[in-house]
């Protein structure tokens, strides 16, 4: 097989992956034509899942196997596919970041077109340097981290760092921007404009019809871009300097029997070879080439002029690779910052005390301790959620909770019978529950409460029973007790006013969301009262 | 050589078009003027009350039958019209749990749309639970598929602010798809309600606004009825086969569902939710939205001014 070939054959590997992800991303969404088949016999629950294999990047993803089988102590759902990835990637090298890993193959698109350097500046900036040793280092704090309890690997983790900024930030963007325009356009009077309108139809089922946005999404997309812009510095920057993921497969790849093989007779020295490689793994004849730090692309392989490189399968009992070359300040360092991160994750206390109120969990999730053990932050239960209830945090769950999941019942509430976070959340943080164990349970998010002063019936500003109306519950947890309220006009009559019974309110926050008062709505929903937890309870 | 305009010629030319364009504009004349918004409604409505005696009985058989009381859905549907129903599926709720029409008597309704040839029937409604989850478990969806039906998810592009000419709503944002038909039909479910006692045909088009329709709820009743006025539906059926007693509108428990087996057909929108009213054995002289209705002259609920009749299977 010629160099040639095989560029061509991980050309297709990495536009497949690509599209493959992006659209289980997309697909991450109920679509519009799932049914119940209705039978008039029909008595159970009926769920709705996602059929699409949407967790299947994150089951491939050996980090998240290991870290979360480090701090949650949990074998996560499909984690074979990380043992085979693992498995080749003992012969085979990081051929998962030449060949597979998404967020590589766009690093390697942007790196590639139009690079900043060019000529014997490229040669200088993929000669191997020092700062490669940060992966490994990153790689070792968030391992140590989530063995000694909070898990900060899906803020470095590529398949995490990719979900999250698609799903969170720029289809978002892309997707409400696209809507604003057609809405102009549906909103003209030129008939031709108008029926251009209808095409947003078209566009919907990618934006996963409603359109969601995310709070502080826009945090996410700027690191996002700056990632990207990295490669102007150097390409893949990512891969090269900073990727865990890339740093665990180097390790693994010391026994690769996939490797370069150089022939020091044909070289001419011409550095077409480093010009080329994007790892800075050392092709250049003459030098001894970095199995943990080659991205397996065969770029070098291709480039070379003269054929002196090419890959070759070595057989032999013999380590003869190099071996990863962590420095040991990094492994150090990385023991110490694995160690302090935690810790200071506690400084603020929100791990083990609750201090935001408004810190309400998807239905599912484990105890706040555990569920910080196993969360990845990748997004996907907020991309899946049908109501655009669940949102990154920023702050509210303080430094260890960065970028996990919260519910703002302003956008959102959720939904009494639906599954769908606990479907696909891809650690358990979220665990699976159907919906008949969600009511019977039933399984509480929190717990709702009326502030009389806004409440419209409360304040003598008319009648509302809003809440009471959408309130999910049978029998509603929202019940009413008759009152005399007097008007802004001083007279006295009889209104429904709203109480909140807090032994049925599972903290859904439907009454939240629909409250006519907007803004800061009269009936909100606390954390207190989640099922997940022993402690923020407000009854006995 | 090119024939040239002389301008004489091109003054002419511009009168002949501007005067072409006023006579044009006033063709219609002769429509102009009868129309008026608040008509009062002629005494030649009809009500059709269907029961399911019998064990087993056919929703389909019932339907038909009402329809063929009441003339035969020719009456109402031409050939080649577009047809919207709109029922109620507000909650994600299984169907026997009653907060939602009935799935049966809307597959009937469409079948028959298009047995008397019906271009296109669509199902639109405003849900109050993700369109998507309430279509698909309330078994709407399904429906919708078996009989080649378009089901219009709502969306907010789809609503468009409308002169609704109403007593206390003037300007509101409305679920297009309702108004951009040839017929339009009502089909909701008769449930109890925490503000209007019930919710019945009138009630049923809260489903058809967009914006802050929640704040319609202080002003319930005549809020409805300025909807229903501006929506007129050629006709109401109401689905009573099974009707949600208590913990309404959304229930979500067996013991909140009362089988009715009833249907009730009218053009008349207040005498619909009259007579499925006494269902619940409420008295429609209390209801806030029947009383506005009569009021305002969208109807009656005098069931005896009207053609009625009883069909019993």
């Amino acid at each position: 097989m010629t160099a040639r070939h095989l560029i061509w054959i991980r050309r297709a590997s990495q536009a497949f992956f690509l599209l493959f992800f992006l659209f289980l991303l997309i697909e991450s969404r109920l679509p519009q034509d799932v049914f119940v088949e209705y039978s008039p016999a029909l008595s159970s629950a009926q769920e709705l899942s996602i059929e699409r294999p949407v967790r299947f990047f994150f089951q491939l993803d050996p980090l998240v196997l290991f870290s979360s089988l480090l701090s949650g102590h949990h074998l996560i759902k499909g984690f074979w596919w990380a043992i085979v990835l693992l498995v080749v990637t003992l012969f085979l090298g990081r051929f998962f970041c030449g060949f597979i890993c998404p967020l590589g193959t766009i690093h390697h698109v942007v790196s590639w077109f139009k690079p900043t350097l060019k000529g014997e500046r490229m040669v200088r900036a993929n000669q191997k340097s020092p700062g490669q040793r940060v992966k490994y280092f990153l790689l070792i704090t968030v391992l140590i981290g989530a063995l000694i309890g909070v898990n900060f690997t899906g803020l470095m983790d590529p398949i995490s760092i990719l979900f999250r900024s698609i799903a969170l930030a720029i289809i978002p963007g892309l997707g409400t921007g696209a809507k604003e325009v057609f809405e102009l356009m549906a909103g003209s009077d030129v008939k031709i404009l108008n029926l251009i309108g209808y095409g947003e139809v078209l566009l919907s089922p990618v934006f996963g019809y409603t359109y969601e946005v995310f709070k502080t999404a826009w945090f996410i997309g700027l690191l996002f871009l700056a990632i990207l812009f990295l490669n102007r510095i150097r390409p893949r920057f990512w891969c090269r300097f900073l990727c865990p993921l890339g740093a665990l497969l180097g390790i693994f790849s010391r026994f690769t029997i996939l490797t370069l093989v150089k022939d020091e007779e044909k070289c001419t020295g011409c550095n077409t070879c480093t010009k080329s490689c994007q790892g800075a793994a050392e092709p250049e004849p003459g030098k001894e080439w970095e199995s943990a730090e080659c991205l397996m692309c065969f770029n070098c392989f291709d480039s070379c002029p003269e054929d002196a490189l090419s890959f070759r399968f070595r057989w032999s009992s013999s380590l003869s690779n190099k071996q990863p070359d962590m420095g040991r300040r990094a492994v150090l360092a990385g023991i110490l910052a694995g160690v302090s991160l935690p810790l200071l994750g506690r400084l603020d206390g929100q791990a083990h005390n609750v201090s935001n109120p408004r810190l309400i969990r998807p239905p599912g999730s484990l105890a706040e301790k555990d569920f910080l053990t196993l969360c990845q932050r990748c997004g996907l239960c907020m991309k899946v959620c049908p109501t655009n209830v669940i949102n990154p945090t920023l702050t509210e769950a303080g430094m260890a909770g960065l970028w996990t999941p919260h519910l703002i019942m302003t956008q959102g509430y959720c939904e009494y019978t639906c599954t769908l976070c606990g479907d696909v959340c891809p650690t358990g943080a979220i665990a699976e529950f159907s919906a008949k164990e969600k009511i019977e349970r039933p399984i509480k998010i929190g717990s709702a409460y009326i502030e009389r002063g806004r409440c419209l019936p409360w304040s003598g500003n008319g009648p509302c029973i809003v809440c009471e109306e959408h309130c999910p519950t049978s029998p509603k947890a929202i019940y009413f007790r008759k009152g005399i309220v007097a008007g802004p006009d001083g007279k006295e009559s009889p209104v429904q006013l709203p109480y909140v019974d807090l032994t049925t309110c599972v903290g859904c926050g439907i009454c939240e969301y629909k409250c006519p008062v907007k803004g800061l709505p009269a009936i909100r929903v606390i954390s207190a009262g989640e099922s997940r937890s022993m402690e923020n309870q407000i009854l006995l | 050589m090119k024939k040239l305009i002389t301008r004489r010629m091109a003054v002419k030319r511009l009168f002949q078009i501007s005067s072409a364009m006023a006579f044009s504009a006033l063709t219609d004349w002769p429509l102009r003027g009868t129309k008026k918004l608040w008509a009062q409604k002629q005494g030649t409505g009809f009500i059709v009350e269907g029961f399911g005696q019998t064990e087993g009985y056919s929703i389909k058989e019932l339907t038909k039958k009402i329809f063929d009381a009441a003339g035969g859905i020719a009456r109402f549907i031409s050939r080649g019209d577009v047809v919207v129903i709109k029922p109620n599926v507000s909650w994600a709720r299984r169907p026997e749990l009653a907060a939602t029409t009935n799935p049966e008597v809307l597959e009937a309704v469409i079948e028959l749309c298009y047995d008397c040839g019906a271009k296109k029937v669509r199902i639109a409604d405003h849900t109050i639970h993700d369109a998507r989850r309430c279509f698909a478990i309330t078994g709407v969806g399904s429906v919708a598929k078996k009989t080649d039906a378009d089901l219009v998810m709502p969306r907010s592009s789809l609503m468009k602010k409308m002169k609704i000419h109403g007593h206390r709503l003037d300007i509101w944002p409305v679920f297009i798809p309702l108004v951009e038909a040839d017929k339009v039909i009502n089909l909701p479910i008769a449930k109890d309600h925490g503000l209007s006692t019930l919710t019945l045909g009138i009630k049923n088009w809260i489903g058809g606004v967009g914006g802050r329709r929640y704040a319609l709820h202080q002003d319930i009743h005549q809020t409805i009825v300025d909807l229903a006025q501006f929506f007129k539906p050629t006709v109401t059926l109401i689905d009573a086969t099974r009707i949600m007693v208590t913990n309404g509108p959304s229930g979500g428990n067996l013991s909140d569902v009362a089988e009715k087996n009833t249907l009730i057909l009218s053009d008349d929108q207040v005498a619909a939710d009259a007579a499925a009213a006494k269902l619940f054995g409420v008295n429609p002289a209390n209801l806030g939205f029947i009383e506005l209705g009569e009021k305002w002259g969208i109807g009656t609920s005098d069931l005896l001014k009207l053609n009625r009749k009883k069909v019993v299977i």
